[in-house]
């Protein structure tokens, strides 16, 4: 039996499906020794589509057994077939695919890796900041300055109105309850120990991460995509004393400062909803602060606020350093440093408390 | 004799699985002008970037004043580095800081001299690259054939002793590349400098260079003298002269 298809006069990627559709259904249902006849009489112009479309006709009956004749192809058309039929896409390689426990391999493989170099700029940064006392040199003048303004006071504004508004929450949520059993006080003594003990250091570091550990983080990976630290490197210029750690000692500088002055806010806030809705005068409320406040709970929230500067800064200088290929991987990278800064922050907290704690 | 300034022997390299140069050996004496040449991908900023020691794992050797790069500590490194200026293919200046700044770094980090005869030096190098009005601006205001001039006072002012400059006139009109081929030729003539310059361009090649190393797929097809290497019967290397318009 012999089945017959007329082409058009154009065959491209507009028109081709329906005629690639028909052949193709010819050819399941024809069986094998059968004949198929494209006839290309009108055909005047076919691009690439159209070429790739009919050879893959030809492959799939070729696999049946079936007999495809080509007819009166002009000589322009066959100089296109030819030109378009030369790919050979057997040739191409498939992405390869990784399986489950390959890709769970390679998470935990990249975790080590990362620990690993983590532990590596921890100790370079320590040696260096120590060091560096020494060589003012290896510093860039003011740099610890700028950076400090840039990291802690332009970063008051921020910290003040949501450390605020914590302690807002805290002493609202917690005064409706304590009220019940004419506990009003306490509030005083809960917003005391949570905002020093966690809520202050907390989110002033995440707010930090969010805010300078971005910035860090996206800096130093612009410099790596535009081949500036490979310039500092050529100058025999180490970025670690140059770049790395004016940041480290500013950020260490100004994130217990603004902790201190994220707590002293946040029960200001619980101090305001004393005052307005349980008729907690200021002086009772701070007297009941001072009391409840023990100097463990100061020094964890100053302890805290240190362990975590160190973790917003390595992080982001971290995943900058790593940064590879165009501008787009300083938007991964900056977006990776935030994440990982924030969930190191929140687990070296759970860790802090566990030991400061836990009895 | 001379001793070679650089020598490679042997040197195989790549990123992971892929190999981009496969047993090159050169030698490179003072005073002498090498283009490194090859169609885009031959592994020529590779090589670059393994014989100024920012990338390191290779096998064979890459000696540069007679220091292994492969071995060599950090402290020597920086006695190094200190011999060696480098001009980067976008001019990597540092954009956070002044033109100033950015050409004072190798001073202030190297020497002890004081702030008002490192700014005379850096006003020395500006006036030698034709912008000593740029002192006070930031990078990010110069237009790209600027940037370049401003990279390559950074590499020269330690006045170092050879000078690797990685596609000068990439991304540059022919004016302003042929503008920046003259000036680094003549420094070269001035302070005596050895010159490795990596390009693929034809034009500057003919006009800057002494010796030519043609890689092609990570090997070395021809390493020679620019006459030489314009007879040469190589059909990679006939091909790369013959394309482009001189």
């Amino acid at each position: 039996m012999e089945h017959r298809v007329k082409l058009p006069s154009s065959v491209t990627s507009k028109n081709v499906n329906s005629y690639y559709n028909n052949l193709t259904e010819i050819i399941k249902k024809s069986s094998s020794q059968e004949k198929i006849k494209i006839d290309f009489n009108e055909v005047s112009f076919i691009d690439s589509a159209g070429v790739i479309a009919v050879n893959d006709v030809r492959e799939r009956a070729e696999k049946k057994n079936i007999l495809i004749e080509i007819s009166n192809v002009k000589p322009t058309i066959q100089k296109t077939l030819e030109l378009f039929g030369k790919t050979d896409v057997s040739q191409l390689t498939k992405p390869k695919v990784t399986t489950y426990f390959e890709q769970a391999g390679n998470t935990f493989y990249n975790m080590i890796l990362f620990v690993r170099d983590f532990i590596l700029l921890l100790a370079d940064s320590s040696y260096w900041c120590v060091v560096g006392i020494f060589k003012p040199r290896l510093r860039r003048k003011g740099e610890t300055i700028k950076q400090s303004i840039a990291i802690g006071v332009n970063a008051l504004p921020i910290v003040g109105l949501i450390a605020f508004l914590i302690g807002f929450i805290l002493a609202l949520q917690s005064a409706n309850q304590l009220r019940q059993f004419g506990a009003n006080i306490y509030v005083a003594d809960l917003v005391a120990v949570a905002m020093v003990g966690e809520m202050g250091p907390l989110m002033t570091a995440i707010l930090i991460a969010g805010r300078s550990g971005s910035a860090i983080a996206a800096e130093i990976a612009t410099m790596k995509v535009t081949e500036e630290i490979d310039a500092l490197k050529a100058m025999g210029i180490d970025f670690i004393p140059y770049l790395v750690v004016p940041k480290l000692t500013s950020i260490i500088i100004t994130l217990p400062m603004l902790t201190i002055l994220a707590n002293f806010i946040g029960i200001l806030g619980g101090a305001i909803i004393g005052l307005t809705y349980l008729d907690i005068g200021l002086i009772p409320f701070f007297n009941e602060v001072i009391s409840v406040l023990r100097y463990k709970e100061v020094s964890t929230s100053l302890i805290k606020s240190v362990v975590f500067a160190v973790i917003i800064v390595l992080t982001a200088v971290h995943f900058g350093i790593k940064t590879k290929g165009g501008p787009e991987s300083v938007g991964r990278s900056t977006t990776a440093s935030v994440v990982a800064s924030i969930f190191l922050v929140i687990f070296a907290d759970a860790m802090l408390s566990l030991l400061f704690y836990f009895d | 004799m001379l001793e070679p300034i650089l020598k490679i022997n042997n040197f195989t390299s790549g990123y992971e699985d892929n190999l981009v140069l496969h047993n090159v050996s050169l030698n490179v004496y003072p005073g002498e002008t090498v283009a490194v040449i090859g169609t885009s991908g031959c592994g020529k900023t590779t090589l670059l970037k393994h014989i100024i020691g920012l990338l390191k794992s290779y096998q064979g050797s890459v000696h540069l004043f007679d220091e292994d790069m492969a071995c060599i500590d950090e402290k020597e490194y920086v006695g190094v580095m200190r011999k060696v200026g480098v001009l980067f293919q976008n001019g990597a200046l540092l954009n956070s800081i002044s033109v100033g700044e950015n050409i004072s770094i190798p001073l202030e980090q190297h020497t002890n001299l004081p702030p008002h005869i490192i700014e005379k030096i850096v006003r020395l190098k500006l006036s030698l690259v034709g912008l000593s009005h740029v002192y006070n601006y930031s990078p990010m205001a110069l237009s790209g054939g600027m940037r370049k001039r401003v990279a390559l006072a950074r590499a020269l002012v330690l006045d170092p002793e050879i000078l690797f400059a990685d596609e000068p006139g990439a991304g540059l009109d022919p004016v302003t590349a042929r503008s920046l081929d003259d000036l680094l030729l003549s420094l070269r003539n001035q302070l005596g400098l050895t010159l490795i310059i990596v390009t693929h361009e034809v034009n500057s090649i003919k006009r800057t260079a002494e010796k030519i190393c043609y890689l092609h797929d990570g090997k070395v097809l021809f390493f020679g003298k620019l006459e030489d290497a314009l007879k040469s019967e190589i059909s990679e290397v006939k091909s790369f002269f013959a394309t482009q318009v001189s």
